[in-house]
C-alpha cells in the first residue's frame, strides 16, 4: 500500500466520508483516514475543519496514530491557534507521557501555538522538559524555549530559562548542547545587541569548544557561528580557537568548512594584532585553508556558487591563500552559467604577471564559446586584466585583437568597450592599433560600443586621417540614436573641431548644435550642446583647456566592494547569505515577527475559503464548510476568555485539582458561568434544581430518569451513540421538544477506571443557535460519572441565542464539546432533528396557508422513498411533530392523498412553513413540495421528514 | 532559521510542503517557481540562492524535483544547500529512491521525516540511523521505471543502483539480504589544448558506502599502501607523517605514488591507523554515505586522447574533411560504456557526411584494425569483420539546429583506435580558420570497474563477533570513473 491512495477520492463529501472514518472504532481505518487527512495538508489543501475528529483520535496508546495526529496538529499550531488551543489538555497530559517521543512531542507542538496566554500553561511541562533524563526530550525542549521566548519573552527572562539554556551547553549530549546553542543565538537575534545573552566567556568557550567533535554538522556550524561571534583581542585565544577549528576543514559538509574557514579568518586578524604580527602563523593556516577551499569546487554547482561568492570575499581580503591556485577556477564546459560568470570573477582577481598567460589563453577560449553572456563577460575580463596588470596589456590587446578578427558582432563591440578602457588607463600606448578597430565601424548596433568607438575617435582625432569621414558617417544618424550615443558624439564632435578645425568640421559641429539644441527633448543633452556653444562662441581656448583637459587614469573598481563593506562581509558575514549577495544584511534581512495571537481575538477569525480548484473541491461540500467555520467559533464560544483571571477560574470549578489539567479548566470554568468564583456554584445548583433528573438525586436510576424525562429505559438505551471511546467516556443522546424547548437527552457513561467529573458542555455555532442555557452538566448526586459503565441520564435545556446563528445555508449539523477533568474534551457532532424545531402551536388559517401559498416563490419538490400506511397515521404523525394538517383530500385521478400542513420554526429566523404532501397509502413514495419565506428551508424539511413520517422522531 | 520547504514538480506544482515558521507566505513556491524559470539576468539559470522581497529562496534539483527552502534570516546558504542535499539522501535510503513518483507514494512518511529533521527551522539529526528510532511510517519502495534506460551510474547522483529501503536491515522475515556496497566513484575534468597536451586536470573522487547490514557491525578497509596525500612538493594537511613513506615515490615523476592533493572524511571513519597502514575502521551508519572525498591532479593518466584535423576537400572549396582519431588508454580488460563525443562546428557548416572508418588504422593496438584488434588483442582477423565489429559499436548523428555532432560509442574497450571522418558541407567557401572554430570536442563516458587515480581498496573485513558462523554478508566493491568535463580544444 502507497501514500498515493490518499489522494484518490477528490469527489465531493470527502470531507464527510474522512469525518465518518475518523470515528470509526477499526484502529487500522482511523489510521488510514488520519493518513489521507495528513497526505490532503501535506499538498495545502485545507483540512482544518476536521480538527475535533482528528483530536479525537488522539486519546490512543498507539504510537503510530499518536504520531501522526501530532503531524497533523503541529501544522495546524501555528497557523490556527484557536484550533489548537483545544488540545492544550492532552499536550500537558502527554508531556509526561512515559515515552520520551510523545513527550517531546507534546512539548514541541505546545510551543507552537501562539497565543500569549497559553504559554503560562507550557512553562510547567517545559521547565520538566528541560530536565527530562531523555537527551531527545531535552533538546526538543531547547529549541521550545526560543519559541516561547518569541512569543512572550518576560515569562522566559522570569522563568529563568535562560539559565537553563546556558547550563544545557555542558550538557552529555552534543545534539542537546547544539539546540540550546541554537536557541540562544535565535533568542540573541531577537531580543537585539544590548543584551549578552550567550555570555561568550572563557568557560563557555571550552564547553563549546569541547562540544564540536562530537556534534552533528549542523551543530557544528551552530558552535562554529557562536565561535567566530566570540571577540577576543588574546592572540593566544584566537590560537587555541584555531587549533580546535582548523580539523574542521577536512569535513564532507561544506557549511562546516565555510564557518570553519570564517572563524580562522577572525582568529587570524586577532593573532596579527600580537607579537611580530603572527606572520608565521597566519602563513600556515592559509596553507592549511588552501586544499579545502579548493575542494569545495568539486561539490555540486549550487554549493560551488555559494563557495565562489565566499571565495571572491576571501581574495579580496587575503589574496595571499589562494594566489597559487588560479588554475582550479577555469571553468569547465559543463558548469552552470551562474558558476562560470562567478569563476570569471576570480579568475580576474587572482591573475598576476606569474599566471596571465594561462589566464589569457583560457580567457580567449572562452570568448569563443556560445553562450553570449559567458563570451561578454570573458571579453570584459581580458580588458580587467589588462587594466590591472601593467605588464600584461600588451598580450591583453593582442589576444582582444585576434577576437576582433572573429567578426562575431558581440565579441567585436565588447572588444571595443573594453579597449577603450584600456586606452583611458594606458593612454598614448597603444593607438597604434586604432585602424585596427575603424575597419569594424560597421559592426556596431549597441550604444555602449558605438559610444566607445565614438569617443576613441574623438579623443584620437588628430591622429586618425578620416577622423572627420568617420566622424560624418555616425553622425548621419543623430538624431535616432540613444541618448547615450548621442551625448558622446557631441562631445567628440567638439573634440574633432577643436583638434582640426577644417571646414567639415566646422560644419558638422554647427549642425550638431544646432540639432541638440533645437530638436532634442533630452535636457542633458541640451544643456551639454549650450555650454559647448557658448564655449566655443567665447573663447574657443578655454574651451579646448576644458574638453581637451587631461583625463585622470582609471582603475579596475567595476567589481570591488567599498572597503568598509568589504571588512564587514569579510569578519562578520562570512559564509552567510549576506556574503552572497555581496549586501549587509540590513538590506534584504525582513526578518518578521510573527503575530501573537492575543486569547481575547480567538474565534472572531472567519474561515476563508481558498480559491483554487483542489481547496475548492474539499471545500465546495456545504456541510464541511459549515462545519468548518462551526469549528473555528466553537472555540471562541467554549473559551471566552474576557477575564480568565486563573485563581477565581480554578475555584469556579470546584472539581478542579490536578495542576495538570489547568489549561482548558480555566478558560472553561471561568467563563459563561459567570467569571466570578461565586457564581459558579450557584449556576450550577440552580440548573440542578431545575432539572427534573437531578431533583431524584443519588444515584440515578434509569427508571427515574426516565420518569423525569418522560422516556422509558428502554428508549434510554436506544438513544443513538454519538461518541464512544472504548474504554473511555461514550455518549448518545438526542435533541428533542418538551415543554416548548429544544432538550438534549443524553446518557452518559463512564468505562474508566475512575469518576469522571467536572463535565460542562457546549455547543458550536449553528444554524438554529441553539445553545444550552447552562454549561454545567447537572449530573445526579455529586456530579460525578462513576466508574464502571453505568449509565447516567442528562438532560440539558437548550436555548435559541441568536449571536450563535450562523450564516446561511441551513444545516442541521451541531457539534458539541463536553469538557471533563479526566479524559479532556470530547467533540460529537449531532444533526438537529425536524421535530425539535418546530413549535407547538405553529398554526395558521386555511385560507392564509392558500394565499401564502401563492404569494411564496415557487415551491421545491421532492419525492421521499417512504411508504406511509394511510393518511390517519401520516396525520398523526405529523401532529406529534407539531405539524398541523390544515387540510387533507384525496385526489380521485391518481388515487392519492393529499395533506397540507404548516409549522413554524423560529429557531435561526426560519419563519412559516408550508408543506403538501402526495401519496398513495401503503404504497411507496411521497411527493413532498414545500414553501417558505427561505427557500433554504426545503432541504432541512426533506431531511427531516422520513424521521416524522416514520415515527421514530 | 530555514522557514519553509517544499519539494515542486517540474510543472512547479507542490508535491510536499512543510512549513516551520509561518513567516513566509504560502504562495511562496508561486512565487519561486516563477522567479526560477523566467531569470531576469540574461538566459542561464536563476542562481542557487535568490531574494525576492525580502525572502531568500535556496534550491536544489535532484531526481526530477526541486527542493526549495526558504529564509527571511541571515543565515549559512551552505548550510541549508547541504541540508536540501541532505534531505534527497534520507529520501532515498527510506525509499530507495528520489523522483515525484517515489515521493508521492511516501508523502505521509516524508512529511513524517520532515517534521523530524526540523523543529523550528533548526536542523536537527538526520542521520538516517538515528531517524529510525523516531519514524514509525513506513516506506513503499519505488524502482523507477526508467532505471534499465539510464547509465549504471549517472553522474553526480552517487553509484548506487540500488533501490532499496534502509528499514530493510529491521525485516525478521527470513528475507532480508545483509549487503555492504563500497564504491569508488570518480569524476574526471579534463582539459587539452589545441596542440593535443593536457591543460589541467583534475579526478575527484569519492569512496561512497552504502550499508545494509543488520546491527551495524564495525567495518575496516584498506586503502593503497602507496597512497600520498598532500602534494609532494608541499606537504600539508594531517598526514604530513605519511610523506615519510612516500619517499620512495619522489624520484618517479608519475610513478607508482598514488597522490592525492586534499581528502576529507566523514565524521564515522576512525583514522587512529589511516597513517600507519592506510586502513579505516568504522561503524557504518545505515544508509548512503561519503567515507572519504578526495581530489588529485597528478600522476594519473588521461583514458582518452583525441586528435582533429580540418582539411580542404580538393574536390570542392566548399567542402571540408574533418578527420577525428580517438585512442582510448585504458586497460585492454576495461571498457568504457555509452561513450559520447561531441563537436560543436561552425554555423555556416549547412550539412555533414560521416564515415566510420576503423580500418584505416595506423596499426594501433593489436595491428589489424582498431577496435576490434584492441577489443581481442589478437591480430590476423578477417578485416571485414573486424570493420563490421567496429561499426556496430559506434554511430553518428548530425544536428542541423544546433550544428552539433555526434559521435557516440556502445563500448569503447581499452587500447582500442578509433577514426571518423566527416565531409562538411559549408555555405561559403573553405577558409583556414574552419579549424578553429570547429569544437572544443567534448566526450562523455562511464568506465566501470576503473578507478583514473589507481586509489583501490585491498580488503574490506567485516568485523562481527563470530557468534553466527555462517554469517557472510555481501559485500560489493565497485569502482566507476566517468567524465565531468573532459574537453579538447581546437
Amino acid at each position: 500500500m502507497s501514500d498515493g491512495k490518499y489522494f484518490s477520492t477528490t469527489k465531493r463529501g470527502e470531507i464527510h466520508e474522512l469525518k465518518e472514518e475518523l470515528r470509526s472504532l477499526d484502529r487500522p481505518k482511523k489510521k488510514d483516514a488520519v493518513k489521507k487527512v495528513i497526505a490532503a495538508m501535506t499538498v495545502g489543501k485545507d483540512v482544518s475543519m476536521l480538527f475535533p475528529d482528528v483530536v479525537n483520535c488522539m486519546q490512543t496508546d498507539d504510537l503510530e496514530l499518536k504520531k501522526l495526529v501530532y503531524l497533523y496538529l503541529i501544522n495546524y499550531a501555528k497557523t490556527q491557534p484557536d484550533l489548537a488551543i483545544m488540545a492544550v489538555n492532552t499536550f500537558v497530559k502527554d508531556s509526561q507521557d512515559p515515552n520520551p517521543l510523545i513527550r517531546a512531542l507534546a512539548v514541541r507542538t505546545m510551543g507552537c501555538i501562539r497565543v500569549d496566554k497559553i504559554t503560562e500553561y507550557l512553562c510547567d511541562p517545559l521547565q520538566r522538559c528541560l530536565k527530562d533524563d531523555d537527551p531527545y526530550v531535552r533538546k526538543t525542549a531547547a529549541v521550545c524555549v526560543a519559541k516561547l521566548y518569541d512569543i512572550n519573552p518576560e515569562l522566559v527572562e522570569d522563568r529563568g530559562f535562560l539559565d537553563m539554556l546556558r547550563e544545557m551547553l555542558s550538557d552529555a549530549n552534543p545534539m542537546v548542547v547544539a539546540n540550546a546553542l541554537a536557541a540562544l543565538q535565535e533568542i540573541q537575534e531577537l531580543a537585539g545587541p544590548g543584551k549578552d545573552l550567550l555570555q561568550m566567556n572563557s568557560q563557555t568557550l571550552n564547553k563549546l569548544l569541547a562540544a564540536l567533535n562530537e556534534c552533528t554538522e549542523w551543530g557544528q556550524v551552530f558552535i562554529l557561528d557562536s565561535l567566530a561571534a566570540y571577540d577576543t583581542r588574546d592572540p593566544k585565544d584566537a590560537e587555541k580557537i584555531a587549533e580546535r577549528v582548523l580539523p574542521r576543514l577536512q569535513h564532507v559538509n561544506s557549511a562546516v568548512v565555510l564557518s570553519a574557514v570564517k572563524v580562522i579568518l577572525r582568529c587570524m586578524d586577532v593573532v596579527a594584532l600580537g607579537p611580530g604580527g603572527g606572520e608565521d602563523t597566519i602563513k600556515a593556516w592559509s596553507k592549511k585553508m588552501a586544499p579545502p577551499l579548493v575542494t569545495l569546487l568539486a561539490a555540486e554547482p549550487e554549493v560551488q556558487y555559494v563557495a565562489l561568492r565566499n571565495i571572491n570575499l576571501i581574495v579580496q581580503r587575503r589574496p595571499a591563500i589562494l594566489a597559487n591556485e588560479v588554475k582550479v577556477f577555469f571553468c569547465k564546459y559543463n558548469d552552470p552559467l551562474y558558476v562560470k560568470m562567478e569563476k570569471l570573477e576570480i579568475m580576474i582577481r587572482l591573475a598576476s604577471d606569474k599566471n596571465i598567460d594561462q589566464v589569457l589563453l583560457e580567457l580567449k577560449e572562452y570568448a569563443q564559446e556560445v553562450d553570449v553572456d559567458f563570451v561578454r563577460k570573458s571579453v570584459r575580463a581580458i580588458g580587467r586584466c589588462a587594466v590591472a596588470l601593467d605588464k600584461a596589456t600588451e598580450r591583453c590587446i593582442n589576444v582582444l585583437l585576434e577576437l576582433i578578427q572573429t567578426k562575431v558582432s558581440y565579441v567585436v563591440q565588447e572588444a571595443i568597450i573594453v579597449i577603450k578602457d584600456i586606452f583611458r588607463r594606458y593612454p598614448n600606448q597603444y593607438e597604434s592599433i586604432i585602424a585596427t578597430l575603424c575597419d569594424n565601424l560597421d559592426s556596431l548596433d549597441e550604444p555602449e560600443a558605438k559610444s566607445s568607438m565614438i569617443w576613441i575617435i574623438g579623443e584620437y582625432a588628430e591622429r586618425i586621417d578620416n577622423a572627420d569621414e568617420l566622424m560624418a558617417a555616425f553622425l548621419e544618424t543623430f538624431p535616432e540614436e540613444s541618448s547615450m550615443v548621442q551625448l558622446q558624439l557631441l562631445t567628440a564632435t567638439v573634440k574633432l573641431f577643436l583638434k582640426k578645425p577644417t571646414e567639415s568640421a566646422q560644419k558638422m559641429i554647427s549642425a550638431v548644435l544646432s540639432c541638440a539644441t533645437n530638436e532634442t527633448d533630452s535636457p542633458d543633452l541640451r544643456d551639454r550642446a549650450f555650454i559647448y556653444w557658448r564655449l566655443l562662441s567665447t573663447d574657443p581656448e578655454a574651451a579646448k583647456d576644458v574638453v581637451l583637459a587631461e583625463k585622470p587614469v582609471i582603475a579596475d573598481d567595476s567589481s570591488s566592494l567599498d572597503p568598509s563593506l568589504l571588512e564587514q562581509l569579510v569578519t562578520r558575514y562570512l559564509a552567510t547569505v549576506a556574503a552572497v549577495y555581496h549586501r549587509p544584511p540590513e538590506t534584504f534581512v525582513s526578518r518578521q515577527r510573527l503575530a501573537v495571537t492575543r486569547a481575547e481575538e480567538l474565534g472572531s477569525r472567519k474561515f476563508e475559503e481558498e480559491d483554487g480548484a483542489v481547496a475548492g473541491s474539499l471545500v465546495s461540500d456545504n456541510n464541511a464548510a459549515a462545519a468548518a467555520g462551526a469549528a473555528a467559533a466553537a472555540v471562541g464560544d467554549l473559551l471566552d476568555l474576557s477575564e480568565p483571571s486563573p485563581a477565581p477560574a480554578a475555584a469556579a470549578a470546584p472539581a478542579v485539582a490536578a495542576p495538570t489539567a489547568r489549561g482548558l479548566d480555566d478558560l472553561l470554568g471561568g467563563l459563561d458561568i459567570g467569571g466570578s468564583g461565586a457564581a459558579a456554584p450557584v449556576a450550577s445548583t440552580s440548573a440542578a434544581s431545575s432539572d427534573p433528573f437531578a431533583s431524584f438525586g443519588g444515584a440515578a436510576s434509569a427508571a427515574s430518569a426516565a420518569a423525569a424525562g418522560g422516556i422509558s429505559p428502554a428508549a434510554l438505551s436506544q438513544l443513538p451513540v454519538l461518541l464512544s471511546t472504548p474504554g473511555g467516556v461514550s455518549v448518545s443522546g438526542r435533541l428533542v421538544r418538551q415543554g416548548g424547548q429544544v432538550v438534549y437527552l443524553l446518557a452518559l457513561k463512564n468505562d474508566t477506571a475512575a469518576p469522571v467529573d467536572g463535565l460542562m458542555i457546549q455547543t458550536n455555532r449553528n444554524s438554529f443557535g441553539l445553545s444550552p442555557t447552562s454549561q454545567v452538566l447537572a449530573l445526579p448526586g455529586p456530579g460525578v460519572l462513576p466508574p464502571g459503565g453505568v449509565v447516567v441520564p442528562v438532560r440539558v435545556p437548550l436555548t435559541v441565542d441568536g449571536s450563535k446563528v450562523t450564516p446561511p445555508p441551513l444545516g442541521t449539523g451541531l457539534q458539541v464539546a463536553l469538557r471533563t477533568n479526566q479524559v479532556g474534551v470530547l467533540y460529537f457532532n449531532d444533526a438537529v432533528p425536524l421535530a425539535a424545531l418546530t413549535e407547538e402551536g405553529g398554526t395558521m388559517e386555511a385560507a392564509d396557508f392558500l394565499n401564502a401559498w401563492k404569494a411564496l416563490p415557487p415551491e421545491a419538490s421532492a419525492r421521499l422513498p417512504l411508504a406511509v400506511p394511510s393518511a390517519e397515521v401520516a396525520k398523526q404523525r405529523l401532529a406529534a411533530a407539531h405539524l398541523v394538517v390544515l387540510a387533507h383530500r384525496q385526489v380521485p385521478a391518481t388515487g392519492q392523498d393529499a395533506i397540507y400542513a404548516t409549522c413554524r420554526i423560529s429557531a435561526g429566523g426560519i419563519g412559516q412553513v408550508l408543506l403538501e404532501l402526495k401519496f398513495v397509502a401503503g404504497a411507496g413514495g411521497v411527493d413532498v413540495s414545500v414553501k417558505a419565506e427561505r427557500q433554504d428551508v426545503s432541504q432541512l424539511v426533506f431531511d427531516g421528514l422520513p424521521a416524522v413520517l416514520l415515527g421514530t422522531a | 532559521m530555514i522557514s519553509q520547504f517544499y519539494i515542486l514538480s517540474p510543472r512547479g506544482d507542490v508535491v510536499i510542503r512543510k512549513d516551520y515558521l509561518g513567516d513566509v507566505p504560502r504562495t511562496s513556491s508561486e512565487t519561486f517557481f516563477r522567479n526560477a524559470k523566467f531569470w531576469k539576468e540574461g538566459d542561464g539559470e536563476a542562481p542557487p540562492v535568490f531574494n525576492v522581497d525580502g525572502v531568500t529562496y535556496m534550491h536544489i534539483k535532484e531526481g526530477g524535483v526541486q527542493l526549495v527552502a526558504t529564509t527571511r534570516a541571515n543565515l549559512s546558504p551552505s548550510f541549508v544547500l547541504e541540508f536540501l542535499r541532505r534531505i534527497c539522501t534520507i529520501v532515498k535510503d527510506y525509499c530507495g529512491f528520489l523522483s515525484e513518483d517515489a515521493i508521492r507514494k511516501n508523502v505521509v512518511l516524508i512529511y513524517e521525516l520532515l517534521d523530524e529533521v526540523v523543529d523550528y527551522g533548526f536542523p536537527q539529526n538526520t542521520a538516517t540511523e538515528a531517524l529510525k528510532q523516531f519514524v514509525v511510517n513506513e516506506p513503499t519502495v519505488v524502482t523507477p521505471a526508467f532505471y534499465q534506460a539510464k547509465p549504471l551510474f549517472s553522474l553526480n547522483k552517487g553509484p548506487t543502483g540500488v533501490f532499496k529501503s534502509v528499514l530493510e536491515t529491521n525485516r525478521t522475515d527470513g528475507k532480508r539480504r545483509d549487503e555492504i556496497f563500497v564504491d569508488v566513484v570518480e569524476r574526471i575534468t579534463c582539459t587539452f589544448n589545441a596542440s593535443g597536451f593536457i591543460a589541467s586536470a583534475q579526478v575527484d573522487g569519492a569512496v561512497q558506502i552504502k550499508s545494509y547490514l543488520a546491527g551495524n557491525p564495525p567495518i575496516k578497509i584498506k586503502l593503497n599502501d602507496d597512497l600520498l596525500i598532500g602534494k609532494r612538493d608541499a606537504p600539508y594537511g594531517h598526514l604530513d607523517a605519511a610523506a615519510g613513506g612516500g619517499g620512495r615515490g619522489f624520484g618517479h615523476e608519475g610513478g607508482h605514488m598514488v597522490v592525492l592533493d586534499d581528502c576529507n572524511f566523514h565524521e564515522v571513519a576512525n583514522l587512529d591507523q589511516f597513517d600507519v597502514d592506510r586502513t579505516i575502521s568504522l561503524v557504518p551508519p545505515d544508509g548512503e554515505f561519503a567515507l572519504m572525498n578526495y581530489r588529485t591532479t597528478h600522476g594519473f593518466k588521461p583514458p582518452f586522447r583525441l586528435h582533429a584535423a580540418v582539411e580542404p576537400d580538393p574536390n570542392s572549396e566548399f567542402k571540408a574533411l574533418l578527420t577525428l582519431k580517438l585512442w582510448c588508454e585504458i586497460p585492454a580488460d576495461k571498457a568504457a560504456s555509452g561513450m559520447e563525443v561531441e563537436i560543436p562546428t561552425p554555423r555556416y557548416v549547412q550539412r555533414v557526411h560521416c564515415d566510420l572508418d576503423t580500418t584505416g588504422g595506423t596499426g594501433g593496438a593489436g595491428g589489424g584494425g582498431g577496435a576490434a584488434g584492441g577489443l581481442t588483442g589478437r591480430a590476423g582477423r578477417a578485416a571485414a569483420a573486424a570493420a563490421a565489429a567496429g561499426a556496430a559499436l559506434q554511430a553518428w548523428d548530425y544536428n542541423e539546429k544546433t550544428h552539433l555532432l555526434r559521435w557516440k560509442f556502445k563500448k569503447c574497450p581499452g587500447g582500442s583506435e578509433w577514426t571518423l571522418r566527416a565531409r562538411l558541407t559549408l555555405e561559403r567557401p573553405y577558409s583556414p580558420g574552419l579549424r578553429g572554430e570547429v569544437g572544443p570536442v567534448n566526450l562523455r563516458f562511464t568506465i566501470p570497474m576503473y578507478s583514473a587515480s589507481r586509489i583501490a581498496l585491498k580488503y574490506l573485513q567485516i568485523l562481527k563477533k563470530a557468534a553466527d558462523k555462517n554469517y557472510n554478508p555481501y559485500r560489493w566493491v565497485r569502482y566507476v570513473t566517468s567524465s565531468n568535463s573532459y574537453t579538447f580544444r581546437t
